[in-house]
């Protein structure tokens, strides 16, 4: 090996090293992202003489920034005249029977429960379903598949009509709120005991809401909360309790209004 | 000369390539004349589902107009054109038999795009009278009713295929210990047949081009001996999934998707004051010999490091590393 090609090499190893060791110390002296979160807790009533009980499979939404930097959005989520479930499905002509079938398990659409024989034959029939389920039987050929799969077979508006008009209301809320706070709005959703979890935060202010009203028998409940998120660990926060009914451990209390009456 | 042999190579190849030396035994749906509209090909449902399936799908390769309008050519090249092994067992005109659709050995060359949320936002109750259910009352308390994620993520049906170089510690997994992802249309048609976007037409709404890549036999797990059946006799661990799953219904995407089990979903149960010590009690052997391996949830490759600070955050203690234990 000549001189030159010895000279070349120590060259070439200077080069690919030197960067290597600053990104190095680059990381070693980089602090550490601080995060915190939120572990929310929903436990609401429904009527008086109901005990609490977790608010089961709702959205919530962090928006970064305090109640008054987003007071437009925070306005525009209390002005918002929503239609209600029941109103929604008997202006698009569903039968009783659908009604109280979503009503059971708390659904917004047919996909939120199985649908069984019993609702498609028998005195528990949904009408609508019986129908679905006919046509299905014909385009399928089985029973098995034409039951599992009854749901391409429903109109557009029974199938998901009440969910979509809600998520376009949703989506609207939401574009407001990027806007307004700059960021983009966290969404978790609650389990069947009302527990979520908001992770990897940065510190700072931001406002807890459900953005569209959520359905509490014969009322609309919103939340609109400030909550200061500081750095700390899923194993030492406590549940941010929110309800619709004040107590000393609830953290935010929703702004109930009576369900509006069907048009 | 050697200098002067890999120039050839440099210019000539991509030449060659340019001159239509393709290898015509690799389809790629990557190439540009391949991007058109899915059902130009896949026309779903194909002829023969109602042989192979219980439910309308796409369950078999494009007929051969699908190729033939562009390679001709090369289908009618030599007694055994190449271009026929992209389906075909063997390329003879005499044998139309063909690969299990779709083509096992070859790399998947789409991603899926699953939002998490929207679905979680629409499904499902477990139904009552589901078969499992059923087996359950009569030997344990009934089942918790609660939103499912297993409509898509059924147990999996049989104990995993053992990684290359075999399981570590020696330890294989039950088949309890995960859940399935799915691998077919089934748990997607019988909603988006039809009506529901994106549709069985609309291929490109769920499966979006990718690198080409092959998919990992196991999920990554740190902690393997983790059970989703189990939890002793009374099952303890089959809990609504987003109890544990913190994320999930958060992620509009599969994209950067992680199971994001927090180690507070262990420790409610598995380090309580009166019940059970789990954790406490491997970070007492940890203190007293920083060689100890953690075995209770993990296999060795993950028991012999450090232990998280919010291991130690959980059980009270400040956190601890290896080196910092006489």
């Amino acid at each position: 090996m000549t001189r030159a090609t010895r000279w070349l090499i120590v060259l070439i190893t200077l080069l690919i090293a030197l960067p290597l060791t600053a990104g190095r110390s680059q990381n070693q002296t980089a602090p550490a992202r601080q995060t915190g979160v939120l572990r929310l807790r929903a436990r609401v009533k429904l009527g008086e003489s109901n005990a609490l009980r977790g608010l089961a499979r709702k959205r919530f939404f962090l928006i970064h920034g305090s109640l008054e930097q987003n007071r437009a959005v925070v306005e525009a989520i209390e002005r918002q005249s929503l239609v209600t479930r029941d109103c929604y499905y008997t202006k698009n002509g569903a039968s009783a029977a659908l009604l109280n079938w979503l009503k059971e398990a708390d659904c917004e659409s047919v996909y939120c429960r199985e649908i069984e024989q019993d609702f498609v034959r028998g005195p528990k029939a949904v009408p609508e379903f019986a129908t679905a389920f006919a046509a299905s039987e014909k385009e399928f050929g089985n029973s098995p598949t034409a039951l599992k799969w009854l749901s391409t077979n429903l109109p557009p508006n029974l199938r998901d009509g009440f969910y979509r008009d809600r998520k376009g209301v949703l989506d609207a809320l939401l574009k407001q709120a990027q806007a307004s706070s700059g960021a983009a709005v966290q969404s978790v959703m609650t389990d069947r005991n009302g527990t979520a979890f908001f992770t990897d935060l940065g510190p700072g202010t931001y406002v807890l809401s459900n953005l569209v009203p959520t359905e509490l028998g014969q009322t609309l409940a919103t939340w609109n909360c400030e909550v200061q998120i500081k750095p700390d660990d899923l194993a030492s926060e406590k549940p941010y309790l929110v309800s619709n009914r004040k107590d000393k451990l609830v953290k935010c209390v929703a702004v109930e209004k009576p369900a509006p009456l069907c048009p | 000369m050697k200098i002067g042999l890999s120039s050839l190579v440099l210019i000539f190849l991509p030449l060659a390539v340019a001159l239509g030396a393709v290898d015509y035994t690799k389809f790629s749906h990557s190439t540009t004349k391949h991007k058109s509209e899915c059902n130009t090909c896949h026309k779903p449902p194909t002829k023969n589902w109602t042989k192979v399936s219980q439910y309308p799908d796409i369950t078999d390769y494009p007929d051969h107009d699908a190729c033939v309008s562009c390679h001709r050519a090369q289908f009618f090249r030599g007694a055994r054109p190449p271009i026929c092994s992209v389906c075909h067992l063997k390329t003879s005109p005499r044998e139309d038999a063909r690969y299990a659709f779709r083509k096992p050995a070859s790399s998947l060359q789409f991603a899926i795009e699953f939002p998490h949320d929207r679905h979680q936002d629409v499904i499902a109750l477990r139904p009552q009278n589901q078969p499992r259910a059923r087996f359950l009352l009569a030997h344990a308390p009934p089942p918790q009713q609660f939103n499912n994620c297993t409509i898509c993520h059924a147990q999996a049906a049989a104990v995993s295929t053992p990684p290359a170089g075999g399981w570590i510690d020696s330890y294989a997994p039950p088949a309890a210990t995960f859940k399935a992802a799915p691998s077919d249309h089934s748990s997607c048609f019988n909603c988006h047949w039809k009506s529901q976007e994106p549709v069985a037409a609309n291929c490109n709404g769920c499966h979006k081009l990718a690198t080409p890549y092959t998919a990992a036999v196991l999920p990554t797990r740190i902690s393997l001996k983790f059970m989703h059946e189990g939890g002793g006799e009374k099952r303890q661990h089959v809990a609504e999934c987003t109890t544990c799953h913190i994320n999930i219904t958060k992620s509009a995407s599969l994209r950067g998707l992680k199971p994001d089990v927090p180690i507070t979903s262990c420790t409610e149960c598995h380090n309580k004051e009166g019940l059970r010590q789990d954790l406490s009690k491997e970070l007492i052997a940890l203190d007293k010999n920083r060689a100890f391996t953690c075995t209770y949830c993990h296999t060795s490759n993950v028991g012999k490091l450090d232990a998280p600070a919010s291991h130690y955050l959980i059980a009270q203690r400040p956190p601890l590393t290896r080196r910092d234990t006489k």
